[in-house]
């Protein structure tokens, strides 16, 4: 408790907590511009960081990351643009709820999971990261590929009678994260001699593209529609109230402790990422969406504005923010990039994450704990301004010039993303097939999820191996490795239980 | 690009004007390309570096940071080597520029290149974790010849990869390689006891020392370092590889003029002798060194000399 308190201490300096509140505003806005995430946005801010003393400098960097992977649902919402990748299963929800008049409410419920993820995590972070970190230690490559095909067998739940069209685009997603260099040969594959392929088609770009350029497509059908039709050219959205009933507040709370226990236990492995947690969550709100509200009065389908679609993501990505923070403070390793960037924050000052910092440092690393609570709470005040002020001018843009907005801000973040020209390329050309599939009425989430797991796929799967010496048991060794096995038994029951009871019904 | 490039142009022969130095260089500022992202090894140095080396620079020529990641870095060591040869581009250069040509067909080569100077020298270390059975090197080698023991590495076809292979030559030991991306998992697999040993750059597997961490056995340099007395040398402990090192330094495109080269060669000797500077690095893990232009070209000759052996029996990077 004395070291809570010390932490508290030094962070409550006016300097200091200023910081953390410039940090939330900063992290807000980078979150809310496509393609500019918190990692530009630390390498930016790094530079400067030498100058100033270590506890203002990452007071700051908490504020920008936390307050970056809640930005990001703003444009998500408002133009199914994603900020950040981790809010881009909010745009399908999300955005739906805005088209229906309710952008206000979508936002209220985005920010409002976000904070309670956040916070939640953060009080987890403070009671138990140094035992917590032990945990993560047990996941090994065994761990690691039965973790990954948990993530897969999740797709199950998202694919609603449409079961070959999902496998479809998870096969297509399987099949471009094959592109670059082989983890287990070290021979590049499908490059085609390109050296901006080697490392795989750059993620950002094809996200931005996949997303932005693909929003932009729908839009510009939009208007050709309503010019052929020559309907009276559409209104500008409407924005709603933002606040939210009582009544969805209790509805949705389990949905929001679930996304955060999700996202806690995804954000201490690394590797895992945010990603992940966010598909697992969105998975699990869409079946207790399903079992309690789907068909009801007054209830839309999943995927066309259901609250849960909107806050089991958010919550789940603001906890991993947090609990991010705990293989690396107390074992020094970083359970993202964006973490992995703290390392060289705190390097710079002189300080090494690891299991000597909490000793030899202890006063700034309990600050950095405490100060992802506060950054939390200072969020949703400060959001809600973001909201009222620049969302409210989005909401007035006519669609045409809409179409021209995001097609500069998608092409900037994908440049910006590496300064490499090449990237504009990857965003367009993704933005096309994105369109093409939604055309052809299959699903992007299956195909996303495919992109994200396949290097770690085929590389624990290789490495898993090679340590069972060949033994495909190893996964459902349950003396040796009990987590893989536990992972897998979930698996097949996700992919058999639909059947069985199909067949019962 | 154009309102960028005006003010630059107006200020470059401003101070041009102004300055009667015997060569009229830096004018304006310098990018110093770090070919990966922000926050690794070679960006971190690289900023501390340019920390330093500005405040001796004076008026428009400080050095700035430039990111330009992908395809192993090769996209950024590309846009050096084709840039105009006048100063103002520097590559952040690692090892990596010379395998990068042979392994993943890099359109430049190493004699793209015109050394400047190096500033740190990480030798390759066996490290196992914390309650690994193997208390010595020599106990790691005699049990590495009774089974293959499962060695942790950045990728296949890596510098780490490549020390591994120089290991199963002089002591006839054969490794089950397992190639991790990312530090993160790397260190994950250690200290999580999930593999028997990793080869590291001694520089990052100083951050992992410490209680639950892992124990370093031996190190491939010449001497014991200064630092860690305690750590043998993979001479000492009967592996016979003198020194692998991977590399930090900086590099500018060939051409560039002579007395540029010296003026940048005098900076890093200068950043170098600044004792806040080599506090800075030790801080971060890194032990701060200096060798001129002539001391680097020696050492990538050598390290060219030890990789292309390996990469033409291996027959890295020709297509199957």
């Amino acid at each position: 408790m004395d070291v809570i308190l010390l932490g508290f201490q030094t962070l409550v300096s006016p300097p200091v907590i200023l910081m953390l509140l410039l940090g939330v505003i900063a992290g807000m806005i980078v979150g809310s511009i496509p393609g500019i995430n918190d990692n530009i946005a630390f390498a930016v801010f790094i530079p400067f960081s030498f100058s100033m003393p270590a506890e203002q400098a990452l007071a700051l960097m908490v504020g920008v990351y936390c307050a970056a992977a809640t930005g990001g649902a703003i444009p998500a919402i408002m133009i199914k643009v994603p900020g950040t990748a981790s809010s881009l299963l909010t745009s399908i929800d999300g955005n739906a709820m805005a088209r229906k008049g309710f952008g206000g409410k979508a936002l209220s419920i985005a920010i409002t999971s976000s904070v309670i993820g956040g916070v939640i995590s953060s009080i987890v972070l403070l009671l138990f990261a140094p035992s917590l970190a032990k945990v993560a230690l047990q996941f090994g490559y065994v761990e690691n590929f039965a973790l990954a095909i948990l993530g897969l067998s999740s797709v199950v739940g998202l694919l609603k009678g449409n079961v070959i069209k999902g496998a479809v685009a998870a096969i297509i997603g399987l099949t471009v994260a094959n592109v670059g260099f082989s983890p287990v040969t070290g021979f590049p594959r499908y490059t085609f001699d390109n050296v901006n392929l080697i490392e795989g088609i750059p993620f950002v770009p094809m996200l931005v593209g996949l997303f932005g350029i693909a929003a932009m497509f729908e839009l510009m059908s939009d208007i050709f529609k309503e010019r052929h039709s020559r309907a009276e050219i559409s209104k500008p959205l409407k924005m709603g109230s933002l606040v939210l009933p009582k009544s969805l507040m209790r509805r949705l709370l389990p949905v929001w402790i679930s996304g955060s226990a999700i996202g806690n236990v995804i954000g201490m492995l690394p590797g895992a990422g945010m990603l992940m947690a966010i598909f697992l969550a969105y998975d699990q709100a869409a079946r207790r969406f399903s079992n309690r509200y789907e068909g009801k009065e007054g209830e839309s389908k999943w995927g066309e504005g259901a609250p849960e679609g909107i806050a089991a993501p958010e919550a789940a990505n603001n906890a991993v923010t947090a609990s991010s923070m705990v293989p690396l403070l107390s074992l020094g390793i970083p359970g993202n990039s964006t973490s992995a960037l703290f390392i060289g924050a705190l390097a710079i000052h002189g300080m090494v994450p690891g299991p000597l910092l909490f000793s030899q440092h202890g006063n700034i690393a309990w600050m950095i704990i405490v100060a992802f609570l506060v950054a939390n709470l200072f969020m949703w005040p400060v959001a809600f301004v973001v909201i009222k002020t620049v969302s409210k001018t989005i909401f007035a843009i006519p669609k045409e010039a809409m179409v021209g907005v995001i097609a500069i801000l998608c092409l900037m973040g994908a440049y910006s993303d590496g300064a490499n020209a090449f990237n504009m390329w990857v965003a367009i050309i993704s933005g096309i097939v994105a369109y093409a599939m939604r055309l052809a009425n299959i699903p992007l989430g299956p195909a996303i999820l495919g992109l994200v797991l396949g290097s770690q796929l085929e590389s624990s799967l290789n490495n898993s191996l090679t340590i069972s010496q060949g033994n495909w048991l190893v996964f459902f060794d349950f003396s040796n490795h009990p987590i893989s096995a536990v992972m897998m038994l979930v698996s097949i029951a996700l992919w058999c239980v639909p059947i069985i009871m199909r067949n019962r019904a | 690009m154009k309102k960028l490039i005006v003010p630059i142009l107006v200020s470059g022969l401003i101070s041009a004007s102004v300055s009667a130095y015997a060569i009229d260089y830096p004018t304006k500022p310098i990018d110093l390309v770090v070919p990966f992202e922000p926050g690794g090894s070679v960006d971190t140095t690289s900023r501390i570096i340019a920390e330093t080396a500005n405040t001796y620079l004076t008026g428009k020529g400080k050095i700035s940071i430039v990111n330009r990641s992908g395809g192993g870095g090769i996209v950024g060591q590309t846009l050096v080597a084709k840039a105009k040869p006048d100063g103002y581009s520097i590559l952040a250069m690692t090892s990596s520029v010379i395998t990068n040509p042979l392994t993943k067909g890099a359109s430049y080569s190493i004699d793209d290149f015109e050394p400047i100077a190096l500033y740190n020298l990480d030798p390759e270390v066996i490290a196992v974790p914390k309650n690994s059975p193997f208390k010595t090197a020599e106990e790691f080698i005699s049990a590495a010849k009774e089974k293959r023991l499962n060695i942790v590495v950045a990728g296949i076809g890596t510098s780490h990869h490549m020390s591994g292979l120089a290991i199963e030559k002089v002591t006839g030991v054969k490794f089950n390689y397992i190639p991790t991306n990312g530090f993160g998992s790397q260190v994950q697999a250690i200290v999580g006891g999930h593999s028997d040993a990793v080869l590291w750059p001694l520089g990052e597997a100083v951050e992992q020392l410490g209680n639950d961490g892992i124990r370093i056995l031996a190190v491939a340099s010449e001497e014991r370092s200064n630092r860690f007395p305690d750590i043998p040398t993979f001479q000492e402990v009967g592996i016979n590889i003198p020194i692998w090192a991977t590399f930090r330094g900086w590099a500018v495109p060939k051409g560039t003029p002579k007395d540029v080269i010296a003026k940048l060669s005098a900076l890093m000797k200068q950043v170098y002798e600044t004792p806040a500077y080599v506090q800075k690095m030790k801080n971060s893990g890194f032990v701060a060194t200096y060798r001129d232009a002539a001391g680097f070209k020696f050492v990538i000759d050598n390290y060219a000399k030890l990789t292309s052996v390996i990469i033409n029996e291996e027959g890295f990077g020709k297509k199957k």
